[in-house]
């Protein structure tokens, strides 16, 4: 992955992690406001419940006092505080009374707390109320819930004491109104809220006692649990029912318990509050983040590819630079303009290129010094051993013209030979340096390493069993499948020459010569490994350095002759040595040499422009 | 001293042979007039085979109009037959006939030149009707009569002659003798006597009233909800049953209700259930009930007679096989009683109240007396004090004078 690509995936992560705190952020703060207006509509429908509730039972307490102060009634509490009454005759008037103060429930009830009429239950007569009769001010006490046992079973009522007192004795006026789906009815509510009750008149959770405006709740048996919650701790509480997989469907239940005069849980007021519109905002909401976020997305994209590249154009700059530095041209230099790190390290790269180059040519010139040096040295010890018989045969002549006269033309012979002798020597030792600067160019053509190799070990035979010297022997391992490829035969010829001449160097007491072959991508390679007396590191290093030479009678061209071979075909030669194990040299063989050849080390280069 | 006592005896025995002239004179039979009879139930037939089906609306005086049209039967078939005291003169199905007096009648002319009954009409039309002097003669309900005679209303009521009672169905959810027991013991007769009939009935566990057997006080009304309750404990599980009543009939719906309450109390689970009043009448009641509050009159004012009609109805009704083995006409009272033990003991037949007919009568009406079981209307026997004053007021107040002690 590139520097631009990981540049811009940071960004793009960097981006997508902004836009999601965002949008987090605006669920969060979205859905907080909306709960707040959830509870203050709950709030407002539970107020309006509560002034509901208290103004409806004002007016029952008032519609109960005044059945309690009606004339009819007065005369009924005279009538029964005689002794001996007969209460049977008014067993029927509760329904006339109740019907015409429309009140639901209405019982009239004797000094003993026994039913004498009762509107919601009829049948019900002569059974007592004992909760009537015990000390209470029912006129301060005004309204309370109350279960309510009707013929039909039992419900939930809003009910009222009023008592007509004459003499000792007391009848008391209980009515009320019926707790239902009318109450529920007259209960204003805001669109997407409702209201349930469930009247707890059962010990057990009964479904059918869930009731809203149009009667039996569907799905009731959903809020048993709340219903059971609120039984074990009843103070107002608020929970979430979702009625299907869509979100929509949720509703957040408010609960209010509705209790009696002991404090016993009669009923439970639910307020509930569809999420359906809330959930609708929140999703357009989402729709709209997720638009802006898209776009955003988009345009941070865009912004992100564009700075990268920006950020990355000089540094990329820098990477080709050093990639063409990598491949030899030191002169490569970085346009960067800029203070940043950047420009300063573009700067610096620049810096150093010119430095480096700078630093090559000095180099180069110790090199060539030092090459010269060489020249001069092996020169000068090449001519050197024909020079001194040269000198001396001179003097001897020399002498001998003026001391021995007589034996002057033999000496003179014998001078002449010997100096034509060191003459032929020193022609050969210019011959060699001679040849060595004119190395030819290789003519490329199809060949087989393998076939090249044969002849070469062929031609040394004779010299591997010498007589006079310990036996050489050589190991071929030639690859049979080994690829031809394009090189000039008679160079590769030479080299490999030099390879087997300069191993028969290193190995006087005799050894093993293994030569190798095989195949490699692209191309072939050849080992020449003997087991001599091996290299030193410095020696190894310096090996192939022309006039270079570890033996006392080489030119130390040899090498040199390799290596330039096989750069000329585009190869590369390695050597590995262990002092006293033996040496090793691998070549690699290009199929297709390059029309140019590679370049070369700066020595062999200036050798060659000398040349 | 005696001589004092003697003139104050002298005196209020001439004032009250002299307030006793005018009555004397208005007690001596008077012919002429229309007795206007009202009734609650409509006949679309005066067929006695097909009358009793196409009746409606209050049937509780079904019985004695039921009797009124066999006796108008012989009218019908043959009108110069002379059989009848009256003859058939109009008649419009379910609205009103009218009889004219057959002076041809061999036990003599009735008194009333004409009697009009109309049909349907419902009980406040009644009352006020007869408030008003618009009518003469109405059944009422035994519930309302009290408040009919709070009203000045003259009432008159008949020995109690139907029996209003539970009746077990066989196959039931009470099967077991024990929680129909309990509702027995749990029942509360004497309340329902007072608060729901106003005291126009008699409270009875028997299964003949005492004015004909005798021995209907050998039978305990008084509830014991203490036993009641431990019977319906010892039942598991809790027994649960439907208590049907006729829809039609408040007082059955009324009576049903309230034994729902008495057994509530005694720990047993009772619904109380309408049903169509031809289910009731049949024993194919509704198959969501379990017992049945009905009424069965006595046909016959002969004890043997009477138990094995009443046993033979409440058969009819789905209790059982109670009607066999029925009492010879001879039978002794202590067989009666047997036999009325034997099968209250079963406890498929609960007696609850025996109840009275009821009329309500103008203030002329004379010489009505309210007929017995097996009996008709004394139509040909009434006569109508032409004296008295029809004004609305007086009626009321000579009515409501006369009510509390008119058993003519």
């Amino acid at each position: 992955m590139t520097f631009r690509s990981k540049l811009f995936l940071n960004f793009i992560i960097a981006l997508l992690l902004a836009v999601g705190l965002v949008a987090a952020g605006v669920t969060l703060v979205t859905r907080r406001v909306f709960d707040e207006m959830n509870r203050q509509h709950t709030d407002a429908m539970v107020q309006q419940f509560q002034h509901e509730f208290e103004r409806r039972g004002q007016d029952v307490a008032h519609r109960v006092k005044a059945i309690a102060e009606e004339e009819a009634t007065t005369r009924m509490a005279v009538d029964l505080s005689r002794p001996n009454a007969d209460v049977s005759v008014y067993v029927h008037d509760a329904r006339g009374v109740s019907s015409s103060h429309q009140l639901d429930f209405l019982d009239f009830v004797g000094n003993d707390g026994a039913i004498i009429s009762s509107e919601e239950y009829p049948a019900r007569f002569g059974y007592k109320l004992p909760w009537v009769t015990q000390p209470e001010d029912w006129l301060a006490r005004g309204a309370f819930l109350m279960r309510v046992e009707t013929a039909q079973g039992p419900a939930l009522g809003l009910m009222a004491v009023s008592t007509v007192r004459v003499g000792d004795r007391d009848l008391y006026v209980v009515g009320g109104e019926r707790l239902g789906k009318e109450f529920l009815q007259s209960l204003v509510l805001p669109t997407g809220m409702r209201a349930l009750l469930y009247l707890n008149l059962e010990p057990e959770f009964q479904e059918p006692n869930l009731i809203d405006a149009n009667g039996p709740a569907p799905d009731a048996d959903r809020f048993q649990p709340l219903v059971e919650k609120i039984e074990a701790d009843p103070v107002e509480q608020t929970e979430k029912i979702s009625w299907g997989f869509d979100p929509s469907n949720a509703e957040v239940l408010h609960a209010l318990p509705l209790v009696g005069r002991q404090k016993e849980l009669l009923g439970v007021l639910f307020v509930g509050s569809s999420q359906r519109t809330v959930v609708s905002l929140e999703r357009r909401i989402r729709w709209l983040a997720l638009g802006v976020a898209a776009v955003g997305l988009l345009l941070g994209l865009l912004l992100s590819w564009w700075g990268a590249a920006r950020v990355t154009r000089p540094v990329q700059k820098l990477v080709s630079a050093a990639h063409e530095v990598s491949q030899g041209n030191w002169n490569a230099h970085v346009d960067v303009r800029g203070s940043d790190e950047v420009g300063q390290l573009a700067k610096s790269f620049n810096q150093m290129t010119t430095q480096l180059v700078e630093q090559r040519e000095k180099l180069v010139q110790v090199e060539r010094v030092a090459a010269w040096r060489e020249l001069a040295r092996r020169l000068a010890h090449e001519l050197k051993n024909p020079l001194f018989p040269l000198q001396t045969t001179v003097e001897n002549l020399q002498r001998a013209r003026e001391q021995h006269s007589d034996q002057f033309d033999e000496v003179f012979r014998e001078s002449t030979r010997i100096m034509l002798g060191e003459l032929d020597n020193l022609k050969a030792i210019v011959s060699r340096f001679s040849d060595f600067a004119k190395m030819p160019q290789p003519e490329l053509a199809p060949v087989n390493l393998n076939e090249i190799v044969r002849n070469v070990v062929k031609l040394f035979e004779a010299q591997f069993n010498a007589v006079g010297r310990p036996p050489i022997s050589p190991e071929l391992h030639l690859a049979e499948n080994l690829p031809v490829i394009q090189a000039d035969a008679t160079l590769l010829h030479r080299a490999i020459e030099n390879l087997i001449l300069n191993a028969m160097d290193a190995m006087p007491a005799g050894g093993v010569l293994m030569l190798r072959t095989q195949p490699i991508e692209h191309g072939v390679s050849l080992e020449v490994s003997d087991t001599g007396t091996g290299l030193t590191p410095e020696e190894s290093e310096r090996i192939f350095t022309p006039y270079y030479t570890s033996k006392q009678h080489g030119s130390g061209l040899g090498l040199a002759i390799v290596q330039a071979v096989v750069a000329d075909h585009g190869g590369r030669i390695s050597v590995e040595s262990e002092s006293g194990v033996g040496t090793s040299f691998h070549i690699d063989l290009p199929a297709n040499p390059p029309h140019k050849p590679q370049v070369f080390p700066m020595v062999f280069e200036k050798k060659e422009d000398e040349a | 001293m005696l001589r004092r006592l003697a003139i104050t005896s002298l005196v209020l025995g001439a004032a009250l042979a002299l307030a006793a002239i005018p009555a004397r004179t208005s007690r001596r039979p008077q012919y002429g007039g229309t007795f206007r009879v009202e009734i609650g139930a409509a006949l679309a037939s005066l067929d006695p085979a097909t009358s009793a089906a196409s009746a409606s609306g209050d049937t509780s005086i079904w019985n004695h109009v039921d009797s009124l049209m066999r006796d108008l039967q012989n009218s019908l078939i043959d009108p110069a037959s002379n059989n009848g005291p009256f003859h058939i003169s109009s008649w419009q199905p379910s609205r009103l006939l009218t009889l004219q007096a057959n002076d041809a009648f061999r036990e003599g002319r009735p008194f009333v030149d004409a009697v009009e009954i109309s049909m349907g009409r419902p009980l406040r039309d009644r009352l006020l009707d007869l408030e008003l002097n618009k009518s003469d003669l109405t059944e009422i309900p035994a519930p309302d009569a009290r408040h009919a005679a709070d009203r000045g209303i003259r009432i008159s009521q008949s020995q109690p002659d139907e029996l209003l009672a539970v009746v077990f169905l066989e196959n039931r959810a009470t099967a077991d003798p024990r929680a129909r027991q309990a509702l027995s013991l749990a029942i509360d007769r004497a309340a329902i006597v007072t608060y729901l009939l106003q005291k126009f009935g008699e409270p009875s566990a028997a299964l003949l009233p005492q004015w004909s057997s005798g021995t209907s006080f050998l039978f305990s009304i008084a509830p014991d909800v203490p036993r009641a309750k431990e019977l319906s404990s010892q039942i598991a599980p809790a027994p649960h049953f439907g208590l049907g009543y006729d829809s039609a009939d408040p007082l059955e719906q009324s009576v049903a209700e309230r034994i729902v309450v008495n057994a509530k109390e005694s720990g047993l689970a009772v619904s109380a259930v309408g049903i169509a009043p031809q289910s009731a009448q049949k024993s194919g009641a509704a198959p969501t009930t379990d017992a049945l509050v009905v009424r069965v009159a006595m046909d016959s004012p002969k004890p043997a007679a009477a138990l094995d009609g009443l046993l033979r109805d409440f058969g009819a009704f789905g209790a059982g096989n109670v009607s066999a083995n029925p009492l010879s006409d001879s039978a002794t009272p202590q067989q009666i009683y047997d036999r009325e033990r034997e099968v209250l003991d079963s406890y498929r037949i609960v007696p609850l109240v025996w109840l009275p007919q009821v009329y309500g009568l103008s203030a002329r009406v004379r010489n009505w007396i309210p007929p017995g079981p097996g009996e008709n209307w004394p139509l040909a026997d009434v006569w109508l004090d032409q004296n008295v004053d029809q004004n609305p007021n007086h009626g009321q107040a000579q009515g409501a004078a006369a009510a509390p002690k008119d058993r003519e």
